[in-house]
């Protein structure tokens, strides 16, 4: 087997065995749990060195059932409480959690924990790729791009929230659960994001964060209570960025827009896959969710066979939509540059007009540079020249800097 | 295939004073006769029972609670193993870990009705 599989596997199986573990000892034990999966995996290692199990899953799912016994040792050394044994048939019932039926359960409530409100957001991506996808610290920090010392931080002040707040180790249920399910969804679709969007990732952290947050939203598709039309629509979404993740880079790493993506290389499955779910997503729906409009704007994308055939009407549509679900100054932006590409000022200004560059703090240069393109638009060089250098002042990113230069050049000389 | 029910009955741990080593090295004993059960696959499920007791008896209706401590005879839980008769499961409890503590395996048939 290769190390590369043997890799996820682990993985994988830690964040089903940390959460099995977790609905036996509970949420208070957590740091004693990890610890015992992690050593659980070290045996594994040295032990597989000379031979791999005919089946590792059970091999692991084997072991941590041991480690049960280790973890009940343990409390009692330390004096900490431990769930009562009253008989050997008590042990059935804990065999029973390790059935794939509840091993999905205990995952669903790792992940409802993970993403639970009371947590810092920026703590319960970390907590999540930790304890749920059982990432290490290490893959963490690259995965984010933080110091592994911050990811310690997080990890070490989620532990605590969980503690104080008492949190329970349940999937919520009524009201609560439909406002807790938004919170996973954002959760999931950050940690996507975070694959998806950075550029400077790679190639390989890029698809493992993808993956995982596709995999986690599986999970809620597999849930009957978690299988919403917005859980549908987020994984459409998914599945539909995924299938260019592929040709989002040049074979130099050099990132490729829409524009220049090789479209034949798109990966057809995901697309289906993604057509699906959509499908689901909207079957007996009336009201959408921001998920649904995302995804239909990059099916949107994914329709048009060459980016000339690019249906922008239909694409500005969806982010008027999309606007008035969440009336973010990026989307006003966006619109703003589909307007200007389609030479259609008027619209462009009508947009332009709703927003300022305080809207965008540190990509402030995003905004000047539209403007700049939107006075080039209308022959106005003069005014065109002086947001392209407000964009030059305030642009950090090197690449974007040499692209906004060219551009100032261009304008200046005339010539393209 | 036949389908059996093992019940297992005997007294509760905590009032035979067992020393949470002990209890481990049981605990340790059921999870490998699970395991090995569930690797002949003959294992067709099972659950355990809380030792908290609410017994109705006779025309009155009469409602006791009890305690583990006050019933000598406690059924703990169950397994249900598929098997070609009563032989097989005598021999697949054999490895019941309790039989030192008094404790007993009743052997059962599930009842099947259409045949």
């Amino acid at each position: 087997m290769e190390p590369k599989i043997i890799d996820h596997l682990f993985r994988h199986h830690s964040g089903k065995m940390i959460s099995v573990l977790t609905r036996i000892f509970g949420l208070a034990h957590l740091e004693i749990i990890e610890d015992a999966v992690q050593d659980t995996f070290i045996k594994a290692s040295i032990s597989w060195r000379q031979q791999q199990p005919d089946h590792p899953e059970a091999w692991l799912t084997k072991a941590a059932k041991n480690r049960v016994l280790d973890i009940f040792r343990k409390l009692n050394t330390e004096k900490k409480h431990a769930p009562t044994i009253y008989q050997g048939t008590d042990t059935i019932a804990i065999n029973e959690l390790f059935l794939d039926t509840e091993i999905e359960d205990a995952q669903l409530r790792m992940i409802f924990t993970a993403c639970h409100p009371k947590l810092d957001p920026k703590d319960r991506i970390s907590f999540a790729l930790k304890t749920v996808s059982g990432f290490s610290i290490k893959e963490i920090s690259s995965a984010l791009l933080t110091k592994e010392e911050t990811i310690k931080k997080r990890l070490f002040r989620a532990r605590k929230t969980i503690q104080q707040a008492d949190l329970k180790f349940h999937i919520p249920q009524g009201k609560e659960l439909s406002e807790r399910l938004e919170s996973v969804m954002e959760v999931l679709y950050l940690i996507f994001n975070e694959g998806f969007h950075s550029n400077k990732k790679e190639k390989l952290i890029r698809e493992d964060l993808c993956g995982e947050a596709m995999r986690l939203c599986q999970m809620l598709l597999k849930n009957e209570h978690t299988r919403i039309p917005s859980s549908y629509a987020l994984f459409a979404l998914m599945c539909f960025h995924s299938a260019r993740l592929d040709t989002k880079t040049s074979s130099e790493n050099e990132v490729l827009d829409l524009k220049s993506q090789d479209r034949s290389q798109w990966h057809f499955p995901l697309i289906k896959l993604g057509n699906a779910m959509m499908n689901k997503a909207v079957a007996d729906e009336t009201t959408f969710s921001c998920y649904h409009y995302e995804a239909a704007i990059a099916a949107e994308h994914i329709r048009a066979a060459r980016f000339e055939d690019t249906n922008w009407d239909k694409i500005v549509y969806w982010y008027q939509c999309l606007y008035t679900l969440q009336p973010m100054p990026s989307h006003l932006l966006t619109m703003a540059v589909i307007c200007l590409q389609k030479e259609e000022a008027a619209k462009a200004k009508n947009y332009l007009d709703q927003i300022t560059s305080d809207d965008f703090a540190q990509r402030a240069y995003l905004y000047y540079a539209t403007l700049a393109d939107y006075f080039n638009l209308i022959n106005n060089k003069q005014e065109a020249i002086y947001y392209l250098d407000l964009a030059l002042n305030t642009v950090t990113n090197i690449l974007e800097k040499e692209y906004l230069e060219k551009k100032k050049l261009t304008l200046i000389t005339g010539k393209s | 295939m036949k389908e059996f029910m093992m019940i297992f009955i005997g007294a509760d741990y905590t009032d035979l004073g067992l020393s949470p080593e002990e209890l481990q090295g049981r605990m340790g004993k059921w999870f490998a006769w699970g395991d090995k059960m569930e690797k002949a696959g003959v294992l067709r499920g099972g659950n355990a029972l809380t030792p908290d007791i609410r017994r109705i008896v006779g025309e009155n209706r009469t409602v006791t609670d009890l305690t583990s401590a006050e019933v000598k005879e406690l059924v703990g839980g169950y397994y249900l193993v598929a098997a070609k008769d009563f032989d097989a499961v005598q021999e697949i409890a054999q490895d019941f870990p309790d039989y030192d503590l008094g404790g007993t395996v009743e052997i059962r048939e599930i009842m099947v009705f259409d045949k």
